[in-house]
């Protein structure tokens, strides 16, 4: 049996943006070495500490949605996201991180950011 | 020595082509029980990878793949002995033997769908400037103004995913009739609508490859692309756990401990 190969598509170059647009969002490995050893790790921690910022946020984004929140703790939650969100770019300032850099593939649930 | 794997095969039969692998050095098949770990045998270990390399490898997996029932091992997988290739086999044989049953005779493709995502999010966050004027949420505070912001984008990414899941279903469901199993990934990006992996029985590939050209050919703004038959290489189902029921210790040491 032969296999005849098919790809088939009337718009190769707007696939091939894409799946490099894809690619790039996400680091191939961790750059750990003894001159950005620092760098590296804080990377590494930020990622982790933003996946639980967007979670907290997503969460009470769908409570609020469901109405399941007073005023009162609304003005709560804000205040919280508010102070985590701007911590997040203090941190991310001394560290010389940008937002694309705190990317974290999820497998099935997608990227992070 | 250094042995380079390629894929496990459902034949323990001496491969009768000449095939070369990596480097221009032949693959031959290491027999276990009722399969097979097609491989090549090198003095030392390959140092410098290229494209080429990669390339070579996904080459022989599909000449393979002609012939046999194939689950690739993943790229540069390599063993300093024989011996070590033959316990990785008897270890994780269930393993294999379960995956090869599930996986004869059938191939896999890619779908990918390209939307007008751009357009799509943009005519939603205009819509939704109406909706959300008044909406319940006061912003006579800094952490009500910041709620309510997040908010906005909140649902206006929610009625995205929603029109995408609603897209998606109808693509699907045309392409589904035909299949035995699928993997689907929803916008990896914007635009990147659907990203899909269908397993298709072989004799069933002539009727997916013609929905897929009826549906390329309906109107609108969706582009496709399709792709295969390619190795089943989103489709094999692997955990340590498959063999615990048929384990016998392995004590020696292994070069190939991320086999698959």
């Amino acid at each position: 049996m032969t296999i005849n190969r098919i790809v088939e598509t009337d718009s190769p170059q707007d696939f091939i943006e894409e799946i490099e647009k894809i690619q790039g969002a996400l680091p191939k490995r961790i750059d750990a070495n003894p001159k950005n050893v620092e760098k590296g790790l804080a990377k590494l921690v930020l990622t982790l500490i933003e996946l639980i910022r967007k979670l907290l946020e997503k969460q009470a984004m769908r409570r609020i949605d469901a109405g399941s929140l007073s005023e009162e703790e609304i003005e709560g939650v804000g205040e919280t996201l508010m102070k985590l969100e701007n911590k997040m770019q203090e941190l991310k300032g001394i560290f010389g991180l940008k937002d694309e850099e705190l990317n974290l593939n999820l497998g099935p649930l997608g990227d992070l950011m | 020595m250094k042995i380079y794997t390629y894929a496990i095969i459902d034949s323990n039969s001496k491969i009768s082509d000449t095939i070369n692998g990596l480097e221009g050095i032949g693959v031959y098949n290491i027999p276990y029980r009722d399969m097979g770990i097609v491989v090549s045998s090198h003095s030392e270990q390959i140092q410098n990878i290229t494209k080429d390399h990669i390339l070579k490898y996904e080459e022989i997996v599909e000449r393979l793949m002609e012939d046999f029932t194939v689950l690739p091992m993943r790229f540069l997988t390599l063993f300093n002995r024989e011996e070590d290739v033959l316990l990785m086999m008897q270890e994780h044989y269930n393993g294999f033997k379960g995956n090869l049953d599930r996986l004869r005779n059938k191939v896999e493709f890619g779908i990918k769908v390209i939307w007008q995502g751009e357009t799509i999010k943009n005519r939603i966050i205009e819509s939704s400037k109406k909706c959300y004027a008044n909406l319940v949420i006061p912003d006579n505070s800094p952490g009500k103004s910041f709620v309510k912001e997040k908010f906005e984008k909140y649902k206006i990414d929610k009625e995205f995913e929603e029109e995408a899941d609603r897209c998606i279903t109808i693509i699907d469901y045309f392409f589904s009739r035909f299949i035995a199993e699928k993997k689907l990934e929803k916008l990896k990006s914007d635009n990147l609508l659907l990203s899909a992996s269908y397993l298709i029985e072989k004799e069933k590939q002539k009727d997916f490859i013609e929905v897929f050209e009826k549906i390329r050919a309906a109107p609108g703004d969706l582009k496709f692309l399709l792709s295969g038959p390619w190795p089943p290489y989103n489709f094999i189902v692997f955990t340590k756990n498959a063999n615990m029921f048929n384990r016998k210790p392995v004590s020696q040491d292994r070069a190939g401990e991320n086999a698959i």
